[in-house]
């Protein structure tokens, strides 16, 4: 869809406010030429008729009325304007941000977060003024200038002809420069989502790049990024600028011509037009009335102008808008029956391969069995397809070929959010959220009352430290957990997968950044949690395989061999030699330990 | 009003600018008043001569109304380009001295921000701050210059059409703008709030995704930012519709200027005092001269949101450093052991000390670890070394120099970190490696790779050095990460090395390759570690076990069995803790 048909296709959204304000300026525009005859008649009455004050009184009391009718309808219009846009942008927040969520973690991977972050906010706001400036000035550019028209046309033909001709070669011009506009309109978005998601960038880096002593150097680019956005910026409002003074000019010829061609018919000279035009006469009264009706022809025009501007802001939010707007889910017919398996599942990859793209291939012919209340581990040197296995099953990404069974049903059948329900999972690097840490234990149950959470976080074995704290449950988390060490925030997380009572649970690196203290009672935790559960540990340490009921080793996207680790051990495949490698690179680090395991 | 002072100062290099700006801001506007003044007087002084059959010059009148028009047109095209140029650098160079008071604070002052926080000010209300210079800087000037102008004209003619015309202006320009500034500088501070927690929540729900999504909790994130974007626009809503009254308004004191200067005029044109082609001339005036104070009511309600905004920069500006820079030049340390002379510290607000008591020397080319559990303190002793957080009581020294008399940058320079979080920069692998060392060559950057052991896997990449990573780029796992946080310490070169849990969440391949590729590093290096797995340190010469911030025990590798004793942590390395 073009920008303009999808701006336009969400008019609709405005509601009535944009109606309102159409009709509220409309009105304003006719009490303008009523002004102006009123004026004209007292002036022309003092001026030529002799009038004093007495007789012209009703006149004036009648002006007055008039002056406040319009500033009222001047501030309802404005009102009705900004609620117009107000509601188009509260709307499309929330259908933009909603889709974002329907696009899922596979599509956000492949994006700036700050670019996004940019459209949801800037972006959005971009709209207003489209809605509230540039589609009134555009519905009000047809109707007022026609309306005056009709006005002077019977009063003088020769100033309305002025008017008709030099009219259209404002919104001419207009398109003429707002054709190159576009284009740099599109660049100097563009330049400032960069900017943006540079920024972002470097506030989050800002300790690495001072460790290397490279956040003054930083400067440097600082200044050239905004350099460059100032450059764009200018280069966008140097044609704004442009076309408003052209529109200007226009308007100023086009009032001085019927001032010009009035004047010389109320002094008796001829006019300088074809002598075959039969020049209509003019008294002062209707001269003076043209006169003032001609700022009021061009007003709506150059208003156009100055909002064209606000316009061009708009599409190129919209397009940013409309690029993720139009991106479809990767699961295109997602399914809609409930689970039907009761806890605990079991799970089955079929043949399941999966490719990120063309020749990147994560997954081949990867058949796995995760039987039910059973405890398996995933194990693999990085790059094997653990990370793509999980985001299979969590349901972010779809297999390429073959299928996914829980139970019975292919998972491409379920209902996505059904089967989540039934899932609980900590990542390798779990995210806080803004909000108190009781939220964020809560993230899987919000209706958990403070007891379940605490319960939860005591079988996290994260109790403790959180109940140091001085607002305990209810003390604030900062972005990605900023005053918590690794090893809290996975206490944090472990505690939300146990809060969420969910039959299967996927553990990435469960106990990675813990001490050992803390990860003995994590590990106690997860037994806990085991009972009556599936379990899927995926492992990058092979420590904490051990006590998995079987363990599938991963390569190249495929199980290469499985079994206990006993059996693996036996086998001397792969595992045996990752295990054998372990213990190696824990002695490259000293003999204690292997010491102590020879114990 | 203090920051308006302080914002002056901030714009004073372009004073020139603002000067020109200004003068063809009043041009622009004097030549469209003369326009609606002169075409006044000239179509009735024309109909007055024609029906008197009187001839007049007409030519002077009619050049003027030419003359006007031109420079009305002229010059405002130049106004606006002046002052926006003018604006827009000043934008861009606020941007860098934000960025240049921002840097010292990092991290320890940063913490309590939101990074979504901290970019909407150094994007969004730095461009609030154009306000100030557009839209109040250069209109109020105009707006004195003219109304100076205006009355003095009216004075010509009567001092009570001066006294009026000189009222109203007063109260569209002066009282209408007192009033708006007022109503809108609460809901200005809020907008900004209202902004700052927007972009905080958008930036949760987008970098939170796969977590929100998996627990259901996509519904909630999303009725969240739906409620904070809601608030702002009726935070938006309530300045919008006083700028819709005060716009009113200002064309009401326009429409009764004009009303009063005919009842004070028409008896005056009666009884010949005025002439007539003179009524027409001041009531169009009149309705022009408003042009000159029309912008300022919205201008001034907008002046809450930026000062709101100037404010907001100001205390990120005005925070003073955790620990401030020294005064005079840095000392040159002869040799590079480290030493913790009785080091103790608190967090600000923290329940307990942090670390207490600790001491510990490390000479030069030796390697120690410090041993402990989540929150014993030892990430606060790297805070402490890399100057991040200054020692309450106690002294850090390098190379026996106290840490407190170098420079940040200088100090950092002698010391290298590899860490378990490693921030990639949304740019080439290449800029990434030179961040450590601006000036390394190709060939020193493949070498530090190839110790890194990560040489070969960049140089399979199509693109290879210049792939792009981090966000947008090729996503490394975290041991590729770490292999690129090696070769930027090996390119930066420094002789202290810290280790802070290199090999955290590593599979065993990995880090076997780490490890050596770490054993490479630490040659000649003074190295410390921060650990809290005791297993596997036979490499360090000395260790210091770390309890809630205090020394539990210290010496060679021996003392660790009894160490954890004490503490109830197992001593076991983690094969058997599974």
């Amino acid at each position: 869809m073009s920008v303009n048909a999808w701006l336009k296709s969400q008019r609709p959204l405005a509601g009535g406010a944009l109606t309102r304000t159409l009709w509220l300026n409309t009105a304003n525009g006719l009490l303008a030429v009523t002004q102006a005859w009123a004026l004209a008649v007292i002036l022309n009455d003092v001026i030529f008729e002799g009038a004093g004050l007495t007789d012209i009184r009703a006149w004036l009391w009648g002006l007055l009325g008039l002056f406040a009718l319009r500033a009222l309808i001047v501030w309802l219009a404005e009102r009705s304007a900004f609620q117009a846009a107000a509601d188009v942008r509260a709307t499309l927040r929330d259908q933009v941000h909603r889709h974002l969520q329907r696009l899922g973690p596979s599509y956000l991977s492949g994006q700036r977060s700050g670019a996004l972050v940019e459209t949801l906010t800037k972006g959005i706001d971009d709209l207003e003024g489209y809605y509230a400036r540039f589609v009134p000035a555009m519905t009000l550019v047809m109707i007022l200038p026609l309306a005056i028209l009709t006005v002077v046309m019977p009063v003088d033909w020769l100033a309305g002809l002025v008017l008709l001709l030099t009219a259209p070669m404002i919104p001419l011009f207009m398109i003429l420069i707002g054709s190159g506009a576009e284009v740099r309109n599109q660049r100097q978005w563009k330049q400032l989502a960069r900017m943006s998601a540079h920024f972002l960038d470097v506030i989050q880096g800002l300790t690495t790049l001072k460790l290397f002593g490279a956040s003054r150097r930083e400067v440097e680019v600082v200044a050239r990024v905004s350099d460059e956005y100032r450059h764009s910026t200018m280069q966008v409002l140097r044609v704004a600028f442009l076309s408003s003074a052209v529109l200007e000019f226009f308007a100023s010829v086009g009032i001085a011509i019927v001032a010009v061609f009035i004047g010389f018919r109320l002094y008796g000279l001829a006019v300088p037009v074809a002598p075959w035009l039969h020049v209509p006469e003019i008294g002062y009264l209707q001269g003076l009335f043209v006169l003032m009706l001609a700022p009021e022809f061009y007003a709506p025009l150059r208003n156009l102008g100055t909002q064209y501007h606000a316009r061009m802001g708009a599409v190129a939010a919209a397009e940013q808008l409309i690029r993720v707007l139009e991106t479809e889910p990767d699961r295109t017919n997602p399914g809609t029956e409930p689970l039907a398996a009761t806890r605990p599942l079991g799970v089955r990859f079929e043949a399941v391969r999966f490719r990120y793209e063309e020749g990147r291939e994560a997954l081949q012919d990867l058949s796995l069995e995760i039987p039910p209340g059973q405890r398996i581990a995933l194990v693999g040197t990085s790059g094997a397809g653990k990370t793509t296995v999980v985001n299979l099953l969590l349901g972010f990404l779809v297999p390429t070929e073959g299928r996914i069974l829980i139970g019975a049903q292919s998972l491409s059948d379920i209902d996505l959010d059904d089967w989540r329900r039934h899932l609980a999972w900590v990542p390798q690097q779990p995210r806080l959220f803004q909000g108190s840490i009781a939220d964020n234990i809560r993230l899987g149950r919000p209706e958990a009352d403070l007891e379940a959470v605490r319960e939860a976080a005591r079988r996290a074995r994260a109790d403790g430290f959180i109940e140091a704290l001085p607002d305990a449950y209810d003390s604030p988390v900062g972005e990605r957990g900023a005053g918590f060490s690794g090893g809290q925030i996975q206490r944090i997380a472990l505690a939300r997968a146990f809060l969420r009572d969910a039959p299967l649970v996927i553990l990435d690196e469960a106990t990675a950044n813990l001490d050992p203290e803390s990860e003995r009672l994590v590990q106690e935790g997860i037994d806990d949690l085991a009972r009556d559960r599936t379990l899927l540990v995926i492992a990058h340490r092979l420590a904490t395989v051990r006590r998995a009921d079987r363990i599938l080793v991963l390569d190249q996207g495929r199980v290469v061999e499985q079994g206990r680790h006993d059996e693996l051990i036996e086998t001397g495949g792969l595992y045996a030699r990752m295990i054998a490698a372990d213990g190696a690179s824990h002695l490259a680090q000293g003999g204690i330990g292997q010491g102590i395991e020879d114990r | 009003m203090n920051e308006l002072l302080r914002l002056w100062k901030l714009f004073q290099p372009y004073r020139h600018w603002m000067l020109f700006g200004t003068i063809a801001a009043i041009l622009t506007l004097l030549a469209n008043v003369t326009l609606m003044a002169a075409s006044g007087w000239f179509l009735t002084a024309m109909a007055a001569a024609g029906l008197a059959g009187v001839s007049m010059n007409y030519f002077t009148p009619a050049a003027m109304i030419r003359g006007s028009a031109m420079l009305r047109t002229v010059g405002r095209y130049g106004e606006r380009l002046v002052n926006h140029e003018a604006t827009f650098r000043l934008i861009a160079s606020l941007r860098v001295w934000f960025y240049q008071h921002l840097e010292p604070l990092a991290p320890a002052r940063l913490q309590q921000y939101h990074s979504g926080d901290l970019l909407s000010r150094i994007r969004a209300d730095i461009d609030a701050l154009d306000n100030l210079y557009v839209r109040v800087l250069v209109p109020v000037v105009v707006a004195n210059v003219s109304i100076l102008l205006f009355t003095l004209f009216l004075l010509l003619y009567h001092p009570f059409l001066a006294l009026s015309g000189l009222t109203f202006l007063v109260i569209a320009g002066v009282g209408l703008p007192i009033w708006s500034q007022a109503r809108g500088a609460r809901p200005g501070q809020r907008i900004a709030e209202d902004e700052g927690a927007l972009r905080a929540a958008v930036i949760d729900g987008v970098q939170g995704m796969a977590e929100l999504t998996l627990y259901g909790a996509t519904e909630r994130q999303a009725q969240r930012v739906d409620a904070l974007s809601r608030r702002m626009i009726a935070d938006q809503t309530r300045l919008s519709s006083d700028h819709g009254l005060t716009q009113a308004a200002v064309g009401l004191c326009a429409s009764l200027s004009l009303w009063v200067l005919l009842w004070l005029a028409i008896p005056m044109v009666n009884d010949g005092r005025l002439l007539p082609p003179q009524l027409a001339m001041l009531a169009l005036f009149t309705l022009a001269s408003f042009e000159a104070v029309a912008p300022l009511p919205h201008a001034f309600q907008l002046l809450g949101r930026s000062l709101a905004a100037a404010r907001r920069l100001f205390s990120i500006v005005d925070t003073q450093p955790a620990v401030p820079e020294p005064t005079g030049l840095s000392p040159r340390p002869a040799h590079f052991d480290i030493e913790f002379a009785d080091v103790g510290f608190s967090y600000p607000d923290a329940p307990r000390p942090a670390v207490t008591d600790i001491r510990l020397r490390v000479a030069e080319g030796s390697r120690a670890a410090v041993i402990g559990a989540t929150g014993s303190g030892k990430s606060t002793l790297f805070n402490l070394l890399l100057r991040f957080w200054a020692p309450d009581s106690g002294t850090i020294r390098i190379g026996g120099h106290d840490i407190l008399d170098f420079h940040g940058d200088d100090l950092r320079r002698h010391i290298a970190v590899v860490s378990q979080h490693t921030h990639l920069f949304d740019t080439t692998i290449r800029e990434n490696l030179l961040i450590a060392n601006p000036e390394a060559s190709q060939g020193a950057i493949e070498a530090a790779c190839r110790v890194a052991q990560i040489h070969d896997f960049i140089a399979e990449l199509p693109e290879g050095y210049d792939t792009w990573v981090g966000e947008t780029g090729v996503r490394m796992s975290g041991g590729q990460g770490r292999r690129i946080a090696v070769a930027r310490a090996l390119l930066k070169d420094a002789p202290i090395l810290l280790l802070d849990e290199p090999t955290e969440g590593l599979d065993a391949a990995t880090e076997r390759d780490l490890m050596r590729a770490l054993d490479k590093l630490m040659v000649g290096r003074t190295v410390l570690l921060i650990t809290h797995r005791p297993a596997g340190l036979d490499w360090v010469d000395q260790v210091l076990v770390l309890d809630q911030g205090r020394e539990l025990a210290r010496g060679d590798t021996s003392v660790i069995p009894a160490a954890m004793q004490a503490t109830l942590l197992p001593l076991r390395p983690r094969i058997e803790s599974a």
